[in-house]
């Protein structure tokens, strides 16, 4: 069964499109990653399946039932720009959370979701005394009590530190283990890449990319080398590449049409101590450049 | 229900345990205890002589004025409750005219500024047959510092008028003995009417109307239902628009919907008002009981207070929570605070009109005015004499399908406010969410 069932969904504001003729089927279970560029419908996307905006047009349908206009328990939403009351206190605030979410037993997974994140130690103090990341932590909490069965993140890790990021991280596979299907949105691609099970991309308003990132590689194919060199060798101008994209340690190599990965290897070493050299399926963060770069080269409308 | 009634614990119990409201709520009764004291410590001042310059230019007005503000003085003093020094004691200077009346009147009025005087006082020649020009020529001046309506100036106003009195008579040829007699006031009452028992048929004498129920009470509950009216719902305006910066309501919205969440705020609001004005009355009524006049207390009105303050809070905390959803900062929420204001404003404008033709075309008129409904009726239901039995129930009717109007705009215009960002929409935008959604 489908957790969410979204069939040609257009909204607009005003004159602008923010999105439109939207399909998309998440099923239960699973980890779904919106990616997009800034302002390309993502998060108008996951407030339409949160049923914060309506649609202009199409249907949503969430565990099978269309919802328009009312609440679900079902559902926790964190939205990217978040914030909560700051003068009340941490445990007050995430017991009124999940009391407004129909919760049972409210008190004890307050208890245990404080303690699981690191803050049972300032339960009782006033949110506004809490740096940003750890208002993020309570943030989280108070959307994943009572626990969801569809939880919609967007973009959770934004701020983050490295082990904050991590105890969230694990928290959304525990939960999805346990049968919670989750939508993510999030700009680090690395995060996309291991957490999410699919990937949705969002561009104008349109899908541009759905699948697992296995799928959504092979459709690219094996068209990028990989390489490690020794000092600093021009390689724009290497036989049948098109484009290099430099991560400062590692350079991705684009190959053109009829490129031969050995000639281009002959020519690199003829230039410079070569330390690793592979041919690989595009990054996603190769693909999302592609994509929605200054200048779109494909845009492989799905 | 359940999600309003959450979202109207969290917020009432947020606002009713805030410091600003319990000091507001007690600063109140402070405040006028306060004033009390300031008259009590005033009247302590009257112990200090008053100075005041006579220029007599009849040549035979001066005593009398005189004695008459002495008499008035002594009578003043003998009627005040507790020995209050009710009146300053006056001491009079006799200052004979001086060719140059502009030089002497601005040596005495330097002597004013220096504090040696009060006032002075000025008797022209004519003041004893003043003629019958309409409007009279300014016959007697008074030159002071102060506003005129102080103790002395009114006091002086009294006794120039008995004095030259005194020396007509006198001139008549009338005995001095007799004057006190002759100018005595009588006491004119001013009385409840004759009411008919519809069930025995029996006639009620009319009772003597009690000032302090025929004034005090109406305003006193006018005042208090403005007060508690906008305890409850202006600070919404504020908060909702510095939520709305904080980002709270989005969280919010997947659990609650938006009408859920405004409703919640305005059954806060409700219960923030209901708990200042039980808090108010029942200081009232013991304050009243303490000082034996517990009878003067309408307790008949009190339900209709009650209505009233429900009608009008859910009125404007639903507009309140609609205007602050439609700002982006607490400081741009200050510049629609009047169009909060305005509703509670405009009928205590019109106080002092209604309460003096509480039956009148404009009184009635604005009573069925839903926005003004709760404090005219009310003012006008406190007064003596009442209104008709109906008006109120009619007023009513108008004010419950006003206040669902109110929300039902109030709740448009808060869906798309709290998510709306950019520039604080104009009052012709306002009115294009309500009308489109």
């Amino acid at each position: 069964m489908s957790a969410v069932e979204i069939s040609n969904v257009t909204k607009t504001f005003g004159d602008v499109t923010a999105v439109d003729n939207l399909s998309l089927t998440v099923p239960e279970g699973s980890v779904y990653g919106f990616i997009g560029p800034n302002g390309s419908g993502k998060s108008t996307t996951m407030r339409m399946i949160a049923n914060i905006f309506y649609a202009d047009s199409g249907t949503i349908q969430v565990f099978g039932k269309a919802r328009f206009g009312t609440r679900s328990d079902q559902i926790g939403y964190l939205p990217e720009e978040r914030g909560v009351y700051r003068k009340m206190r941490v445990r007050a605030l995430l017991e009124f959370y999940g009391e407004l979410r129909g919760g049972r037993n409210v008190t004890a997974q307050v208890n245990s979701w404080l303690e699981r994140l690191g803050l049972a130690d300032r339960a009782n103090d006033k949110v506004e005394t809490f740096s940003k990341g750890m208002s993020q932590k309570v943030q989280f909490i108070a959307t994943v009590i009572p626990e969801p069965k569809l939880l919609i993140l967007d973009e959770p890790f934004t701020g983050l530190d490295p082990v904050s990021a991590d105890s969230i991280r694990s928290a959304v596979l525990e939960m999805r283990k346990r049968g919670c299907t989750v939508i993510l949105s999030t700009h680090d691609m690395n995060v996309a890449e291991s957490l999410c099970d699919s990937i949705f991309m969002i561009f104008r308003g349109k899908k541009v990319l759905d699948g697992s990132l296995a799928s959504i590689q092979a459709s690219y194919g094996s068209d990028t080398i990989r390489v490690e060199v020794e000092g600093r060798a021009p390689l724009g101008d290497l036989p049948g590449i098109e484009r290099v994209n430099d991560l400062g340690q590692v350079q991705e190599l684009r190959m053109g049409q009829g490129c031969d990965p050995q000639q281009v290897l002959h020519a690199l070493a003829s230039r410079a101590r070569i330390a690793s050299f592979s041919v690989v399926k595009p990054s996603l963060h190769d693909i999302f450049v592609r994509i929605a770069g200054p200048e779109p080269q494909e845009n492989n409308v799905a | 229900m359940r999600r309003v009634l959450l979202i109207a614990k969290r917020d009432y119990l947020q606002t009713v345990l805030s410091k600003a409201y319990i000091i507001g709520l007690v600063l109140v009764p402070i405040l006028i205890g306060a004033s009390f004291l300031a008259t009590s410590l005033a009247f302590r001042g009257n112990a200090k002589d008053q100075h005041v310059a006579i220029i007599d230019r009849t040549g035979v007005a001066a005593s009398a004025v005189i004695q008459a503000a002495e008499e008035t003085s002594r009578r003043a003093v003998a009627k005040a409750p507790g020995g209050l020094n009710v009146m300053p004691h006056i001491v009079f200077e006799q200052v004979q005219p001086e060719a140059d009346q502009t030089a002497q009147l601005l040596s005495l009025s330097d002597r004013i500024r220096r504090g040696e005087l009060v006032l002075v006082l000025d008797i022209s020649a004519g003041a004893l047959a003043p003629g019958k020009e309409d409007p009279p020529v300014d016959l007697v001046r008074i030159y002071s510092n102060s506003s005129g309506v102080d103790q002395v100036g009114i006091a002086m106003q009294s006794a120039v008028n008995d004095g030259l009195r005194r020396v007509r008579l006198s001139q008549l040829g009338i005995d001095p003995a007799r004057f006190p007699d002759i100018l005595r006031d009588v006491p004119v009452v001013s009385m409840a009417l004759v009411t008919k028992d519809p069930v025995s048929g029996q006639i009620g004498g009319a009772e003597k109307r009690n000032p302090l129920q025929a004034v005090l009470v109406p305003v006193f509950l006018t005042i208090l239902l403005l007060m508690v009216v906008l305890l409850g719902a202006a600070p919404h305006l504020g908060a909702v628009a510095e939520d709305k910066m904080q980002r709270v309501f989005e969280m919010l919205l997947c659990s609650a919907s938006s009408f859920e969440l405004m409703m919640g705020k305005v059954v806060a609001s409700l219960g923030t008002s209901l708990t200042s004005s039980i808090f108010y009355i029942l200081g009232g009524l013991a304050a009243l009981a303490g000082m034996a006049l517990f009878g003067v207390a309408p307790l008949h009105l009190l339900p209709w207070f009650f209505v009233y303050l429900i009608a009008e809070v859910a009125m404007l905390s639903a507009w309140s929570v609609a205007l602050g959803s439609a700002c982006n900062t607490p400081q741009d929420a200050q510049s629609l605070a009047f169009l909060l204001i305005l509703p509670v404003m405009i009928p205590m404008l019109m106080l002092t009109p209604v309460m003096a033709q509480p039956n009148g075309v404009l009184a009635t008129t604005m009573s069925f005015i839903p926005p003004f409904t709760p404090m005219v009726m009310l003012l006008r239901q406190s007064m003596p004499g009442g209104v008709p039995w109906w008006e109120p129930w009619v007023g009513l009717i108008g004010m419950i399908a006003f206040a669902a109007a109110v929300i039902w705009a109030a709740a448009r215009i808060f869906r798309i406010g709290i998510l709306s960002q950019g520039k604080a929409p104009k009052i012709r935008e306002l009115a294009q969410w309500v009308v489109r959604g």
